[in-house]
């Protein structure tokens, strides 16, 4: 069964430097075999290093920006927001990816274009604006320097209407920052692996969409009906209401409760102070609105205002888990309304959360550890929970003031100028790692060591799982687990929806086949549609290889073997060094690639 | 009955009303609208339209007409197509000139224009049965009887004006809670 529907099959391409922009009709069999989404990025990304004798400068004008939503964004699909970063990260210097929510995805959609690329370099700092069949590079020098937000309006204020969707960049991004991201919809986040470097090494500052044409569908009807029964299941669960109110914010306290949240660097992984920075604290005091993503009832987003104290005005979109967890415990601060601040300061300045508190995380422990001094910190004094020194780190970072010049780096340009932060630092492949702790969770582990991007639990999320119910899992098991995560979340961010509802509130998956199948109009079944996207997992792993990457780098931060959290219900659990090595030669065979980690030669004939 | 869709004459008695601070822009309301009215899947042709403003303290607003009694869409058509029908603004596409002065004219701006569209996109109660009232996952939007329009707001005012006491109490071993206002107590 072919695809008839669901694509407008069209790509704008945009070359920055010589001002071509170009609208190129989509192949069926790259529709057919990418879906979208990451699909279309890595693949894209691949025949750009290709092209380039596989040698790509991530801030150079040949590293190529895909921008793609999927099959299923923007159709009445729950949870339909999304869309794909993609490009060589600046941070890793392999693939990269980020999702945004919002509506974003969603107007690109409305304005006919399945994808755009992006490459080159704008001679001064432009905006690329897409308005339906019209597309053009307008340079906007004055929005340099100006915050994430304050250049969304100043855009609409500019073109005269709130109907466009504007992902900007803020200073991080344009100062190159190895963990920049590229915000939307004021205040969502496309956060990691630097995808907003990529767009400041292209003199890009934002990318503005307006369109109001059909997105196609197969069957109309089909659909509704589908989304309809989807969407009855997700409100009648049991924790409906509670993801509504509270969204990723009640991971908080589950985290804190289970111990796998990270505190002072992860040196512990309860937060005595939890209960000051959780989601209840959040609805008594300081949330103000919900934000939902498009078509999602789940509306996980919230909207929250600070009335009192020094941090009094302070809005943002936000915190979720990982900003909280990153930005609070992480760096020792027990205030939720410093948190606030310090999630407006990231999106204001264009900075990953995640990132940020980890990086400084580390540089606490590294300066109580004595591994770096006060002159390295330019004579001030961070310290955990002090919360005007770490706030005004991420200031510094972003300007790349001080110490901020090397840090916003990355992990990897951390490492380079301390060697001896390697104990200290959590990252994967130079990918600062998120806010799950994985000393109690093997499958974990393995899910961080072995994902693209780094460590970051995007691909595979079998934390819960394994805290509540693996303690028998076989070795078969848990490396099953893994790689079925890692065909199953990555399918999401194809199609271009959430994965939330799933992961969350149990939405069977198969869900997705149906849906998939009433907007293209292809029959597919969800293990074809699995096998599709491992099939991707398979390119990614490719590129990276072909970037140098091998076994070496799937490896664990220093603290997931040799340091356990101190306390908690976790305290005294590592990651066994042995047990990790035959687990990740299991993970390797079953995956079909060599002991040191590199997929076939012959691989490489199937992305023609 | 109160709770009926309209009353013996076949009017419609009730409003589509807007609580702004319960949406959360999910625009589930407008994909819905624009399936029913166009059958087709494009949040753009829809009658109502999720406003997202920042950062004010409503941060999102679903706009969609009133079907005001003395509509100013109405009093500047040149064509008389739009008519106040059974308590709903009615477009009789027929007569419409595409002018979109409607579009301009509405106080809310809760009129809509699009380039496939030769008539202007308004809200039509959908025969008493608004589907956006029905999929809302947020309950932002409501179907209230006229007489009732307002109720929450004065009971939102009497709350926060007078100094509410809560004292909690039993009642077949269920516990609940009653509150009252303790008038005066102040001056003593």
């Amino acid at each position: 069964m072919s695809i008839k529907s669901g694509y407008h099959r069209k790509m704008l391409q945009v070359d920055l430097s010589r001002g071509k922009l170009e609208r190129v009709t989509l192949k069926e069999s790259f529709l057919d075999r990418y879906i979208g989404g990451r699909g279309f990025g890595a693949k894209l990304v691949w025949d750009n290093l290709k092209r380039h004798g596989y040698k790509i400068d991530p801030l150079g004008p040949e590293n190529l920006l895909v921008i793609a939503p999927g099959p299923l964004t923007g159709a009445y699909v729950p949870s339909s927001g999304k869309s794909s970063f993609v490009a060589i990260s600046p941070g890793t210097g392999l693939y990269g990816d980020s999702s945004i929510g919002g509506g974003f995805g969603v107007e690109i959609r409305q304005a006919g274009l399945d994808a755009i690329t992006v490459t080159g370099r704008a001679p001064e700092l432009s905006v690329l604006l897409i308005d339906n069949g019209d597309a053009r590079i307008i340079a906007m020098p004055e929005l340099k320097g100006k915050s994430c937000l304050e250049a969304e309006g100043m855009i609409k204020e500019k073109l005269g209407t709130h109907s466009v969707r504007v992902a900007v960049i803020g200073v991080a991004g344009e100062n190159l920052i190895g963990f920049a991201c590229v915000n939307a919809d004021w205040g969502r986040n496309a956060g990691r692996t630097g995808i907003g470097a990529v767009m400041g090494s292209k003199n890009l500052k934002a990318i503005v969409v307006r369109g109001d044409r059909d997105i196609p569908v197969h069957d109309l009807h089909g659909l509704m009906a589908e989304h309809d029964k989807a969407s009855s299941y997700m409100q009648e669960h049991k924790y409906f209401r509670m993801w509504q109110q509270e969204g990723l914010m009640n991971v908080i306290a589950y985290a804190n409760e289970k111990g796998i949240l990270p505190t002072y660097n992860f040196k512990d992984s309860v937060f005595a102070r939890a209960h000051q920075i959780d989601g209840a604290t959040m609805l008594a005091g300081y949330k103000i609105g919900d934000s939902a993503c498009f078509c999602c009832p789940m509306c996980c987003g919230n909207v929250c205002l600070v009335k009192t104290g020094k941090y009094a005005g302070t809005v943002v979109e936000g915190p979720e888990y990982e900003s909280c967890a990153m930005l609070g415990p992480n760096v020792g601060i027990d205030s939720f309304a410093a948190v606030l601040s310090a999630n407006r300061l990231c999106d204001e300045l264009g900075i990953d959360t995640i990132s940020t508190g980890n990086v400084i995380g580390a540089v606490i422990e590294g300066y109580e550890k004595g591994v770096l001094s006060l002159a390295d910190l330019d004579g001030e004094d961070v310290t955990w929970g002090n919360e005007d020194a770490i706030l005004g780190l991420i200031h510094k970072i972003a300007y790349r003031q001080g110490i901020g010049d090397i840090l916003a780096g990355g992990a990897k340009k951390i490492l380079q100028r301390w060697p001896e932060m390697d104990q200290l630092l959590l990252h994967v492949k130079g990918l600062e790692q998120s806010a799950y702790d994985s000393r109690p969770s093997i499958t974990m582990g393995l899910a961080y060591a072995t994902s693209d991007i780094g460590a970051h639990h995007t691909r595979a999320w079998t934390i819960a799982k394994e805290v509540e119910q693996g303690q028998s899992w076989t070795d078969d098991e848990k490396v099953d687990i893994v790689i079925y995560h890692q065909k199953v979340r990555p399918l999401f961010d194809m199609l271009g929806v959430c994965r939330l509802p799933w992961i969350e509130l149990g939405l069977s998956e198969r869900h997705y086949q149906n849906f998939y199948r009433y907007v293209t109009g292809k029959d597919a079944t969800l293990e074809e549609l699995l096998e599709l996207s491992n099939e991707v997992y398979n390119l990614t792993r490719l590129i990276n290889s072909r970037l140098g990457s091998t076994r070496l780098d799937d490896k664990l931060p220093f603290k997931a073997w040799a340091k356990p959290p101190l306390t908690g219900p976790m305290a005294g659990k590592v990651i066994d060094q042995h047990e990790f090595t035959k687990l990740l030669s299991l993970y390797y065979q079953k995956r079909g690639w060599g002991e040191d980690g590199t997929p076939p030669v012959s691989m490489e004939d199937r992305y023609d | 009955m109160l709770l009926d869709a309209g009353n013996m004459e076949g009017r419609v008695t009730k409003k589509l009303t807007v609580i702004p601070e319960q949406c959360s822009g999910c625009r589930i309301c407008e994909v819905v609208c624009a399936i029913k009215h166009f059958n087709v899947n494009n949040p753009k042709k829809a009658a109502i339209r999720v406003l997202n403003v920042y950062p004010q303290p409503v941060t999102r607003m679903p706009i969609v007409c009133s079907q005001c009694k003395t509509p100013a869409c109405a009093q500047v058509c040149p064509s008389g197509c739009l008519r106040l029908i059974d308590g709903v603004v009615r477009l009789i596409r027929e007569d419409c000139v595409s002018c979109f002065k409607c579009v301009e004219a509405c106080p809310f701006g809760a009129l809509y224009a699009h380039d496939d569209c030769d008539w202007p996109i308004k809200c039509d109660m959908c025969d008493g049965e608004p589907e956006c009232v029905d999929k809302c996952p947020k309950g932002a939007l409501r179907l209230i009887p006229v007489a009732a329009l307002g109720e929450a707001k004065r009971l939102n005012n009497i709350l926060s004006y007078t100094q509410m006491k809560e004292i909690e109490f039993y009642e077949k071993g269920e516990k609940k809670t009653i509150r009252y206002a303790e008038i005066g107590k102040e001056e003593l």
